[in-house]
């Protein structure tokens, strides 16, 4: 979540502009997939990772953010082994755990709010279209990575009065209570939104 | 400030949140008190139009809170009960910021300002925390920053020392005091009210006494039997 996943830092990729991370990543992305040869694709990972772990993070909190994604990508990986030849294996690996740095360096490196106005910026021309209202999305996108943390920190207490009142704790009836709560705060925060003034221009 | 009701209610669905009110409202510092479910949340809300009135109308300087919704919003700033609902943004200077970015403001102003307004409330250390990772003294001054920073001329501030512990219910006292804008505090914390220039007390829906801290607390103990 990009909320927890930001890292303070001043790297030239600290720097750079949010649309070229952005318009880099596309490209990359699209890029690794033209080709299938490991021969290329390890420069690629090699450069990703060389770019990731330049970035501040400690080994352990580099590979703490990337490892259940590379463990599922090996998973895959070993599947795949009984299905195709290993060099497309290995390309498969490569090209997936360099995409999976390279995003991991952009999350690391871009504020929720640089991000954010990225996006509004790259909506403009839908909504010149009048196909979405660009501030809407981006509003959104801030709100759910704004709420998620307190939401869970809402489904935790929901679960300790369960058990604090000797109450079997089953899905059904800690989300009957959550989705109530969050509705209730929901109306707040709608209010809130108007009172910070949002449209207001 | 200038606040002006004139002949205002509010009604619920059958409930008479708020009964006819004609009131005028004219000094810098205003404390709202009375018991739970007396109105007191209802008649701060109908000051900056988040609530609308079912009969009459409600003035603030000089606007209508129903014909200039919009205006009446950058007029009087809310500072909501759970000042945790209020921040909009998951990073302090990006929720800061964000009120300023509704206006349209250029990046260079935005950035200004969000540094002179953290700075201005003690919090510049927190400009990039999480703000769910916030203690309740410094949520609650975030939140007032956050609505400070786009220059209300009134500030209402619903419970503002609600869940806070004596260190911190004293610090955000502290910032009250000395803000420059005109308050307007509905609390169920008396020391926070003993000082302001008018107390109001409501009691079911209605103003039942309107004067100075001294006299309506006395009466808000003899209201609430205790």
């Amino acid at each position: 979540m990009l909320t927890s996943l930001y890292v303070e830092g001043q790297t030239w990729f600290h720097r750079a502009p949010v649309r070229a991370k952005l318009i880099a990543l596309l490209a990359l992305s699209i890029a690794l997939f033209a080709t299938n040869s490991p021969l290329l694709l390890l420069p690629a990972f090699l450069l990703c990772g060389g770019l990731y772990f330049s970035l501040g993070l400690t080994l352990r909190q580099a590979f703490a953010r990337v490892g259940v994604v590379f463990f599922t990508i090996l998973v895959l990986a070993v599947v795949n082994l009984f299905l195709i030849p290993v060099p497309d294996v290995l390309a498969l690996v490569l090209r997936l755990m360099a995409l999976v740095l390279f995003a991991a360096a952009v999350t690391a490196t871009t504020t929720i709010g640089a991000f954010m106005d990225e996006v509004t910026v790259l909506l403009r021309p839908l909504e010149r279209l009048g196909l979405v209202r660009a501030a809407d999305v981006s509003l959104a996108l801030g709100l759910v990575l704004r709420f998620v943390p307190d939401i869970f920190a809402r489904y935790q207490a929901i679960r300790e009065a369960h058990r604090a009142r000797g109450v079997p704790i089953r899905p059904l009836t800690i989300i009957g209570p959550l989705i109530i709560l969050t509705l209730k705060d929901a109306d707040t925060i709608a209010a809130a939104i108007d009172a910070r003034g949002f449209r207001r221009q | 400030m200038d606040i002006r009701l004139t002949d205002c209610s509010v009604r619920f669905g059958d409930r008479e949140a708020l009964h006819p009110l004609t009131l005028a409202l004219g000094e810098r510092r205003i404390g709202i008190i009375g018991l739970n479910g007396s109105g007191k949340t209802t008649f701060a809300r109908l000051i900056n139009g988040l609530v609308k009135p079912t009969t009459g109308r409600v003035e603030v300087n000089g606007l209508d809170t129903v014909k200039d919704d919009r205006a009446v919003l950058a007029e009087a700033g809310f500072i909501f009960q759970n000042p945790q609902h209020q921040l909009i943004m998951p990073i302090v200077s990006d929720d800061i910021a964000f009120g300023l970015k509704n206006r349209g403001l250029p990046a260079k102003e935005i950035s200004l300002r969000t540094e002179a307004v953290l700075a201005r409330f003690g919090v510049s250390h927190l400009a990039r925390r999480r703000v769910h990772e916030l203690s309740g003294g410094e949520t609650q001054l975030v939140a007032m920053a956050s609505v400070v920073v786009t220059g209300p001329k009134i500030l209402i501030l619903d419970e503002p020392t609600n869940q806070l512990d004596l260190r911190n219910r004293r610090m955000v006292a502290d910032t009250i005091e000395a803000l420059d804008e005109d308050t307007i505090v509905i609390t169920h914390d008396l020391g926070l009210v003993e000082r302001v220039e008018r107390l109001l007390l409501f009691h079911e829906g209605r103003l039942i006494a309107d004067g100075s801290p001294g006299e309506t607390i006395r009466y808000y103990h003899e209201v609430a039997g205790c």
